[in-house]
């Protein structure tokens, strides 16, 4: 299983790694913004995208939309893991197409639930 | 100040203490900052807009930041350096985060910029409102049994 994961602290990144280790996902890819990420995602394919909110250069919520509005991309499980924790931040990425959403702080067992649920829909082949 | 504009900052900080790195923290007496200059080695700033505008930081000084990035990373790190500066940009971002969720339950609803992190004691920072500003600091314990302490300031428009 590849997974992207963005996000533009590189402490939150490190903290999602070894969440994935755990979990022996050890293919994961960084980006530190959603332009980064989108650049990336064309010349890769991924199983899974894990993605930061407030970024610099792209949101997430705009790399979100970018993601589901492409019709190579818009198939990979995303799971928005976040600081925004309003209930209308939440309703926003929902309906922007997120497939999971991940208040931080998070316990690992949270993001390895979200992840597990993700994998399951890959191996369904619901995967890009 | 509303106390109102108090309890999400505080419930926040102890909340991602606790969920982030296992460490309960004790609040202490609630002051009015006298100088707008930051108190520890390590100090998060971010700016606040939406329905009120305001400035949040917080702030650590080189034990205490060298603490939560150690036990946040298990790593045994002994000197600030950009990890341990990236660290405290993304508590900051979370604590931010976690009070505007406590925010809204009062309809108050915020939107935050990127935090950014100033290193240096007595650096001046630039507060966006003139009000005055409150100091809350939150005491926790580090290796040793020493105690280490944050302090969050935040100041809002009237």
């Amino acid at each position: 299983m590849k997974v992207l994961v963005v996000d533009d602290f590189a402490t939150m990144r490190k903290i999602i790694k070894n969440v994935l280790k755990q979990i022996d996902i050890e293919s994961v890819t960084e980006a530190e913004n959603g332009k980064q990420a989108l650049e990336i995602l064309k010349n890769e394919k991924f199983d899974l995208i894990i993605s930061d909110w407030i970024m610099p250069e792209m949101t997430g919520i705009e790399f979100l939309k970018a993601c589901k509005g492409d019709e190579n991309i818009k198939k990979i499980p995303f799971i928005m893991v976040t600081a925004e924790a309003q209930k209308s931040s939440v309703i926003e990425a929902i309906k922007s197409g997120a497939d999971n959403y991940i208040v931080k702080p998070f316990t690992p067992e949270k993001l390895k639930e979200a992840i597990e649920k993700a994998k399951v829909k890959v191996m369904q082949g619901f995967g890009g | 100040m509303d106390v109102k504009y108090m309890n999400p900052f505080i419930i926040a900080t102890q909340v991602v203490f606790k969920t982030m790195l296992g460490i309960d923290v004790k609040m202490g007496r609630p002051e009015l900052k006298k100088t707008r200059q930051t108190n520890g080695d390590v100090t998060g700033i971010m700016g606040l807009a939406g329905d009120q505008r305001g400035t949040l930081c917080i702030s650590f000084r080189k034990e205490g930041a060298l603490h939560i990035y150690n036990t946040l990373m298990g790593d045994g790190c002994n000197e600030i350096n950009e990890d341990v500066i990236d660290a405290i940009g993304e508590l900051t971002n979370i604590i931010s985060g976690q009070a505007r969720k406590e925010f809204e339950k009062s309809n108050i609803n915020l939107k935050a910029a990127i935090p950014m992190v100033v290193v240096g004691k007595d650096v001046e920072m630039n507060f966006i409102t003139t009000l005055p500003i409150v100091s809350l600091p939150f005491y926790f314990s580090v290796n040793g049994g020493n105690e280490e302490v944050m302090y969050l300031d935040f100041s809002f428009e009237a």
